[in-house]
C-alpha cells in the first residue's frame, strides 16, 4: 500500500460527501523498522475566496489570512524541519516529500507580480517579516542574499485564476534556524482547537522535538472544485518519526541508564555467555506501544467542529495480524481493519469520550512489513580542507530499473563561489564496478551567479539519472573572505549551506514502464557546514598584528639604510650581463640590418641603428640598478 | 636625516664590523639557555580550560552497571575475532556494528612504501545523532592494532560498548563515528585523507578508496588504546598522546578537558610522554619538555590520532599505562564524559592554544615563552650572513701593509689629507675600500648544492627498504667528500675569490636563517633542534693555510716554532668537528643514542614522507644539508691568498 494513496484516503472520503467540510484533521500512524514510529498529522481548513476577500474567517486563521492578503501572496509554502529521514531503513518519504523542508526553515511563495521587481521584493520582504513575527522564527533574515527564483523545481499546487499568470515564485531558506517549541506553539494556535482537543492534543513540544525527524509545514493555496466557488485552503502538517523506546521512557526519568542486569537480553548461544558476560541480543518482533505512552497523553476529546466532517481521525497502518486495542472513554475494543485496505485500520474519535488511546502489545509478526523503495537516494558533502577552497560532492543513486528525470536545485550563499567549469556529472552503473564512469549531460541548466553581498548562487539542473546507477555531481569552489563585521558571534562554527532540493519528475506519459508514479516527488539532502577563514577575534591577535606592522616598518627602513650603497648614477659600472646582452643585441641588429640592407639595394646604417638601441638597453639596466636611491642627493659614499 | 647620516657613519665603525661573530655566539648561547629556563614556574603556566562551552566533568556519567557485562562479552567477541581470517573478521565487525544500529561501511586502502606493501581495511560506523543535522561529527577510534602492534582487545570492546550505550541517548548534537582502522598509522591516515579529499587520486604508491558514508565536519577525535586481552588488566594511569604529524598539535582545550575529566572527575592520574612518575620537579619537567621536543621534531605519527591533526581535527589518544586499580569502566566513563564535553561545543575548538610545550599534564609553556629560543638560533645565522655580506663588500687596501699593521700593537692609524674646496682635514686613512660584489658564481653554487640535496632526499625516501642503510652510508661518504672536491674544483677552475666565498656563505646562512625562522612558527621543536645542530655553521671560515692569518697571537714566540704543526692540528680538529656535525653522521649518532636500528629509522622516515607527508626529512636534506655543504666548501677553500 502506497503511503501517498493512504494519505489521499481522507481526501477521497471527503469528496464522497457532498459538502466539503471547512475543517478536517487526520493522524496517520505507521511503525517503521528498528523500533521507530511515523506519525503524520494533517489539519486542513478552507474558506471561500469571497469570504477571504471580505476578511471573513471561520476556520482559516485570521492572522495568517491578513498577512497573505497584505503581501499579495497567492500561494504559500512554509516548512520547519529538523533531523534526517533515514531512507535506507524507513523507505520512501511520507507525502512524497512534498510536505517536507530542508533542515531549518524554508519558505517559497507565489506573489503577485504587479508593479515590477521592486514591488515584488517589497511584498516578499513584508511577507517574511510578518511571518517571522507570527512564527517566532528568524524568517526576517531571508533577504536578497538568501532568496532565489527557481525555474523548474516548483510548480504551483493550487488552481490560480488566469492559469498562474501574473505571479512570481520566490524561495528562501534558513538552514541554521533551530526549530523548537516556540515555532510549534504559534503553529498550534492557527488550529481551531488550538491543540486542546482532537489529535492536535498529542502535539507536545517535548515529544515532537525529541523525534529523530520532524517537519512542520503550512501550505496555503486556492482550490477549485467543479461547480463550486473556489476556496482558499490551508493545510498544516506535522510529520515526525519517534524512537519508540526513547519516547516510552517515563517523563520523570528520561535518562537512559544501563538496564538492570536481570533485564538484559543476552545471546545465550555465545560460548562465553556467563552471569557476568552478556552479548546483547536484538529484540525480536514488534515493540509494544501506546499513544499515551509515546506522546505522554492520550487524545483528548475530538475536534469535529466543521459541518459535514464525517471522516476518520486516526488511521493506523500495521500488519493484519497485529492486535490493536482502542480505549475510548472507558470502553475497550479491538480494532480490526475494514474497507479496501487490509493494512489500514481507521478510527473516528468519539465526541463524547474524554480520552482515546490506542495500544499495541509486543508481538512477533512473521510477515515482513512492506516498504516502498524511495525514488532516489541522495547525499551531499563538502570535501577538501583548508581555508581557501573546497569542493561539493553530491551522490544521487537511482535504485530503480528505469531512468529518472530530476531537477536538482542548489541555492548557495554568496561567500561560497563555485566554479562552473569544474562542474562534472558522472554516472557509474551500480550493477558492475568495472565499467568506467560516463559523463551525464544536463538537459537544462539554469545558473545565476552570485553577487557579493547582494545575492547568492542559484543553480538548477535538469538531469536524467540512468537506471540502476549512481550519479556523482562535483564542483570546486573558493571560500570568500568576509569583512570582520560580517561574522556571526559563533564565527568558528562555520556557515550553514542550505540543502539541495531534488525534484523527481514523473515519467512521461508515453513511457511504458508500469509501476511508476504519476506524481512528482521531492527529497532534500542534509544541510552542510562551510568553514570559512576566520580571523582570531582575540586581543593578543590584534596586538601581534599591530606590533608586527610597527617592527616591519622600522626594520625595513633601518635595514635599507644599512645595506644600501649610495653612488652617483654616472658611477654605476655597467653590469657584465647588461654589456653582454647589449653586445648580443647589437650584433643581432647588425646582422638583421645587414640582411635588410642587402635586400634593399643600397641600404645602409642598419648596423649603426642597432648599436644605438643596444646602448639604450644598457642605460635602462643602469636605471634599474639605481632603483629607489636614484642618486637624489647625488651623494657619494666615501 | 640626522638619523640616517648617523647610521651611515656607524656602519663603518670597526666595533660594529667585529661584533657579529660575538653577537651570533650570544644568540646561540641565549637560545639554548632559554630552553632550560622554560620549566621554571615563571616561564610556564598552569593549564586552564579556555572554551566555556566545554564544561569538563560537569555531567553525571551513567556508563556502568550492566554495561560492564556487555563490555566483557564484546571483549570475548573481539578475542574470538582475532582468531579469524581478515575477511571474516571484517565481516564480523561490520555485523556487530550493524547490530548496534550504526550505518556501517568499509574502506580498503593500499600503500607501497620503500618496496613494502601496507594494506588493510578500515571499518567504521556512523551513529547519526537523533536530533543532529548531519553538519558536524566526532570520532571515537579504536584501532585493531595499537601503535606498538598489539591487538587492541579492550580498547575496541570498550568503543563498541560505548557506541551501543551512546545510541540510546538523544542528546547528541553531532554524529558519532566509530572508526576501527586496521592499524594505528596508515589506517587512520587513509580514512581521514579520504574523508577530506576532493577527488580520489590513485597513484602507484597510494590507493585509498573513497568513503561511502560521511557525516559533516569532524570536530574532534578520541582514540582508545587499551591492548588488554579477554581476562582484563587494571591500569594505573592514562597516558595522553597528542603529537600530530609534523608537530602539529591539537587544541590545548581538548587535552585539558581530557586531563580535567580523568583526574578531576574520575580520579585517574594523567601522564604525558610516558612519564609514569612525575614529581613536578625541575628535572622531571625538563625531561618531559625534552621528550616533547624530540617527538615533535621527529614529526612522525605517535598514535592513531596523529593523522587527524593536520586536517585541523583536534585529536588525542588515551592510552592506559601501568598497574593500578582503574578498570575499563573508569576509562569508559572518562570517554563518555569527554564526548559529552565535545558535544557541548558550539564552535570548532579555537579558544585555547594550538602552540604549546607541555611540561606536565597540567603545565605548559606557550608560544610566546618558547618561540624566542628557536628565533634566536635562527637569528644567529642571519646575523652572520649579514656580517659576511658587509665584509664581502669591502676589500682591504694594500693587504700586505695591513697585515703588518695589525701586528703592531697600539700603532697610530695612518692618516691622509682630504681637501674639499678651501677646507683641509686630516682623517684616518681607509683600511678598506668598497668592492663590487660578484654574485653570479656564489648564487649558482648555493643553488646547485640545494638542487643536489634532492638526491639524498629522493634516494632515502624512495629506494627499497633493503637499500636504505646503504643509501645512507653512500650519502655520508659523498657528503664528506663533496665539500672538499667542490672547493678544489671551484678554486682551480673558477678561481673563486675570498669575496665570493663570503657571499656564498652569506647566501646559504641567510637561507638557513629564514627557513628556520619560518619553520619555528610551524614546528618549533624541529627548528630548534636543527638550529642547535647547525649552529657551528655560523663560525665556519676558510681554514688558515700556510699563513699567519687567524693564528692566535697569544702563543707568542714558542708557538711560532711549532706554527705549522699547530696549524695542521687545529685544522684537523676543525675539520673533524665539521664532519661530526654533518646531517647523516648526526642521524647515525641519534640511532645509536636511542638504540634504534638505522634501517628501521630510515624506513619509518620514508613511510612518513610518502604516506603522511612528514617534512622532517625535507628539512634535514633540503635545508640543513645544503647549508652544511656550503659551509664545508668555505672551510676547505682555505684562507691562503691567490
Amino acid at each position: 500500500m502506497k503511503l501517498a494513496q493512504l494519505l489521499a484516503l481522507p481526501a477521497t472520503l471527503i469528496s464522497a460527501v457532498l459538502a466539503i467540510p471547512e475543517y478536517s484533521e487526520h493522524l496517520h500512524l505507521r511503525p517503521l523498522p528498528n523500533g521507530y514510529l511515523y506519525a503524520g498529522f494533517n489539519f486542513t481548513a478552507s474558506t471561500s475566496l469571497s469570504a477571504y476577500e471580505s476578511q471573513h474567517f471561520r476556520y482559516f486563521p485570521r492572522s495568517l489570512g491578513q498577512i497573505l492578503k497584505h503581501s499579495g501572496t497567492r500561494e504559500l509554502h512554509l516548512r520547519f524541519a529538523l533531523g534526517r529521514w533515514d531512507d535506507e531503513s524507513w523507505g520512501s518519504r511520507p507525502r512524497d516529500g512534498k510536505r517536507e523542508g530542508g533542515t531549518g526553515v524554508e519558505i517559497w511563495a507565489w506573489l503577485d507580480s504587479g508593479g515590477g521587481k521592486p514591488a515584488v521584493e517589497e511584498r516578499w520582504s513584508s511577507l517574511v517579516n510578518s511571518l517571522s513575527g507570527l512564527f517566532c522564527a528568524s524568517l526576517n533574515f531571508i533577504d536578497g542574499t538568501k532568496t532565489t527564483r527557481p525555474v523548474l523545481s516548483f510548480e504551483p499546487e493550487g488552481m490560480h485564476r488566469g492559469g498562474g499568470g501574473g505571479m512570481e515564485l520566490l524561495h528562501g531558506t534558513l538552514p541554521h534556524e533551530v526549530v523548537c517549541t516556540e515555532n510549534l506553539t504559534p503553529f498550534l494556535k492557527l488550529l481551531p482547537c488550538k491543540g486542546k482537543a482532537g489529535i492536535s492534543s498529542l502535539l507536545d513540544g517535548h515529544k515532537v522535538f525529541d523525534a529523530n525527524w520532524q517537519t512542520m509545514s503550512i501550505d496555503v493555496r486556492p482550490v477549485c472544485h467543479v461547480g463550486e466557488e473556489c476556496r482558499l485552503e490551508i493545510q498544516q502538517t506535522v510529520d515526525i518519526v519517534l524512537d519508540i523506546e526513547r519516547s516510552m521512557r517515563p517523563r520523570n526519568d528520561p535518562i537512559p541508564r544501563p538496564r538492570p542486569v536481570e533485564e538484559l537480553e543476552c545471546d545465550e548461544s555465545k560460548s562465553y555467555h556467563a552471569s557476568d558476560t552478556c552479548y546483547p541480543r536484538r529484540k525480536e518482533g514488534e515493540m509494544a506501544w501506546s499513544l499515551s505512552k509515546i506522546f505522554g497523553t492520550p487524545v483528548r476529546g475530538s475536534c469535529h467542529v466543521a459541518d459535514g466532517d464525517e471522516s476518520h481521525d486516526i488511521s493506523l497502518e500495521v500488519s493484519r495480524d497485529r492486535a490493536v486495542e482502542v480505549l475510548q472513554g472507558g470502553s475497550n475494543e479491538t480494532l480490526v481493519s475494514h474497507g479496501q485496505s487490509q493494512h489500514v485500520r481507521a478510527i473516528r474519535l468519539s465526541d463524547t469520550a474524554k480520552h482515546t488511546d490506542i495500544s499495541l502489545p509486543q508481538q512477533i509478526i512473521q510477515e515482513a512489513p512492506h516498504q516502498e523503495q524511495p525514488p532516489l537516494y541522495a547525499s551531499r558533502q563538502i570535501t577538501g580542507f583548508g581555508q581557501e577552497r573546497g569542493g561539493m560532492h553530491t551522490v544521487l543513486h537511482n535504485p530503480h530499473t528505469y531512468p529518472q528525470r530530476i531537477v536538482y536545485l542548489e541555492s548557495l550563499p554568496w561567500f561560497l563561489r563555485p566554479y562552473m567549469h569544474t562542474l562534472k556529472v558522472l554516472s557509474h552503473p551500480t550493477t558492475s564496478h568495472n565499467q568506467p564512469a560516463t559523463p551525464v549531460k544536463p538537459d537544462k541548466m539554469f545558473y545565476t551567479p552570485a553577487l557579493d553581498r547582494e545575492r547568492g548562487t542559484h543553480l538548477e539542473l535538469l538531469l536524467t539519472i540512468p537506471a540502476q546507477s549512481t550519479v556523482e555531481l562535483t564542483y570546486d569552489f573558493d571560500k570568500a573572505i568576509l569583512r570582520y563585521t560580517e561574522y556571526p558571534p559563533d564565527a568558528n562554527r562555520g556557515f550553514d549551506v542550505a540543502p539541495a532540493i531534488i525534484r523527481v519528475l514523473p515519467p512521461n506519459s508515453n513511457s511504458t514502464a508500469g509501476n511508476e508514479k504519476t506524481q512528482d516527488s521531492y527529497l532534500r539532502t542534509t544541510s552542510l557546514l562551510l568553514p570559512l577563514p576566520t580571523p582570531d577575534f582575540s586581543m593578543p591577535y590584534n596586538v601581534i598584528i599591530l606590533t608586527s606592522t610597527v617592527i616591519a616598518l622600522g626594520f625595513g627602513s633601518i635595514f635599507n639604510l644599512l645595506v644600501r650603497r649610495f653612488v652617483l648614477a654616472e658611477e654605476v659600472p655597467r653590469s657584465a650581463v647588461a654589456v653582454r646582452v647589449a653586445w648580443v643585441v647589437g650584433k643581432v641588429r647588425g646582422v638583421v640590418g645587414g640582411l635588410k640592407g642587402r635586400m634593399r639595394v643600397g641600404g645602409e646604417g642598419g648596423g649603426g641603428g642597432g648599436t644605438v638601441v643596444g646602448f639604450g638597453g644598457a642605460a635602462d639596466v643602469r636605471g634599474g640598478m639605481n632603483g629607489g636611491s636614484g642618486g637624489a642627493e647625488g651623494r657619494k659614499e666615501r | 636625516m640626522a638619523l640616517s647620516a648617523r647610521l651611515l657613519t656607524l656602519r663603518n665603525s670597526p666595533v660594529l664590523l667585529k661584533l657579529p661573530p660575538y653577537l651570533s655566539a650570544l644568540c646561540i648561547v641565549i637560545g639554548i639557555a632559554w630552553f632550560f629556563i622554560l620549566p621554571l614556574n615563571e616561564y610556564s603556566r598552569q593549564t586552564y580550560v579556555s572554551e566555556n562551552a566545554i564544561l569538563p566533568g560537569q555531567v553525571h556519567t551513567y556508563f556502568g552497571g550492566s554495561e560492564h557485562n556487555v563490555f566483557r562479552a564484546y571483549r570475548q567477541e573481539v578475542y574470538q575475532l582475532s582468531q579469524f581470517s581478515e575477511t571474516d573478521r571484517l565481516a564480523a565487525l561490520e555485523k556487530v556494528l550493524r547490530e548496534i544500529g550504526l550505518k556501517v561501511a568499509a574502506q580498503p586502502y593500499h600503500f607501497t612504501v620503500a618496496g613494502e606493501e601496507v594494506k588493510g581495511t578500515n571499518v567504521y560506523g556512523v551513529l547519526q545523532g537523533p536530533r543532529a543535522d548531519a553538519t558536524e561529527a566526532m570520532v571515537l577510534m579504536a584501532a585493531w592494532r595499537n601503535f606498538e602492534g598489539e591487538i587492541n582487545y579492550s580498547g575496541l570492546a570498550l568503543a563498541l560498548t560505548l557506541a551501543r550505550y551512546f545510541k540510546r541517548w538523544s542528546i547528541w548534537s553531532k554524529d558519532i563515528i566509530l572508526l576501527i582502522p586496521a592499524d594505528s598509522t596508515y589506517g587512520p591516515e587513509a580514512w581521514v585523507s579520504a574523508y577530506h579529499s576532493t577527488s580520489p587520486d590513485i597513484t602507484a604508491t597510494r590507493n585509498v578508496s573513497s568513503l561511502p558514508i560521511k557525516a559533516g565536519a569532524l570536530q574532534a577525535t578520541v582514540a582508545l588504546d587499551y591492548p588488554v586481552g579477554p581476562w582484563g588488566h587494571r591500569f594505573d594511569k592514562l597516558d595522553i598522546l597528542y603529537d600530530g604529524i609534523n608537530g602539529a598539535l591539537p587544541n590545548l582545550d581538548l587535552l585539558n578537558t581530557a586531563v580535567a575529566i580523568a583526574s578531576g572527575q574520575m580520579g585517574i592520574g594523567c601522564t604525558i610522554h610516558g612519564m609514569l612518575s612525575h614529581s613536578d620537579s625541575y628535572r622531571d619537567r625538563l625531561t618531559t619538555l625534552a621528550k616533547g621536543v624530540v617527538t615533535q621534531s621527529a614529526g612522525q605519527a605517535t598514535g592513531p590520532h596523529s593523522a587527524f591533526v593536520p586536517y585541523h581535527v583536534d585529536a588525542i589518544t588515551l592510552k592506559t599505562v601501568g598497574d593500578g586499580w582503574h578498570d575499563e569502566m573508569s576509562l569508559g566513563r572518562t570517554t563518555e564524559s569527554l564526548f559529552r564535553s565535545i558535544n557541548n561545543l558550539l564552535e570548532h575548538l579555537h579558544q585555547s592554544f594550538f602552540f604549546y610545550i607541555l611540561l606536565n599534564a597540567n603545565r605548559f609553556a606557550s608560544i610566546g615563552n618558547y618561540l624566542p629560543a628557536a628565533m634566536l638560533l635562527a637569528g644567529s645565522f642571519t646575523v652572520t650572513a649579514l656580517a659576511l655580506w658587509v665584509q664581502s663588500g669591502q676589500v682591504a687596501v694594500g693587504p700586505a701593509t695591513k697585515m703588518e699593521g695589525t701586528e703592531k700593537n697600539g700603532a697610530q692609524p695612518e692618516l691622509e689629507v682630504v681637501k674639499i674646496g678651501d677646507a683641509v682635514a686630516l682623517v684616518p686613512a681607509a683600511t678598506t675600500k668598497p668592492a663590487e660584489r660578484e654574485m653570479l658564481l656564489p648564487a649558482a653554487v648555493v643553488l646547485a648544492v640545494h638542487l643536489a640535496s634532492f638526491l639524498p632526499l629522493y634516494s632515502l625516501n624512495s629506494l627499497h627498504r633493503q637499500h636504505l642503510p646503504t643509501a645512507l652510508q653512500t650519502t655520508i661518504a659523498t657528503s664528506l667528500l663533496l665539500p672538499a672536491l667542490a672547493s678544489t674544483a671551484l678554486t682551480r677552475r673558477s678561481q673563486i675569490s675570498t669575496q665570493q666565498i663570503q657571499i656564498m656563505q652569506s647566501f646559504s646562512l641567510l637561507l638557513l636563517g629564514t627557513s628556520l625562522a619560518t619553520l619555528a612558527t610551524l614546528n618549533f621543536s624541529l627548528a630548534f633542534v636543527v638550529g642547535v645542530l647547525a649552529s657551528p655553521l655560523s663560525f665556519v671560515r676558510p681554514l688558515p693555510r700556510g699563513t699567519t692569518t687567524g693564528f692566535p697571537a697569544v702563543l707568542g714566540r714558542v708557538g711560532r716554532e711549532y706554527r705549522y704543526a699547530l696549524q695542521v692540528a687545529m685544522n684537523l680538529i676543525a675539520t673533524l668537528l665539521y664532519a661530526v656535525a654533518s646531517p647523516p653522521v648526526v642521524l647515525y649518532a641519534l640511532c645509536w643514542y636511542f638504540s634504534q636500528d638505522v634501517g628501521g629509522l630510515l624506513l619509518e622516515m620514508a613511510k612518513g614522507w610518502s604516506v603522511q607527508g612528514v617534512y622532517t626529512s625535507f628539512v634535514i636534506w633540503a635545508v640543513w644539508w645544503p647549508a652544511w655543504v656550503v659551509g664545508g666548501i668555505a672551510l676547505c677553500r682555505g684562507g691562503g691568498e691567490r
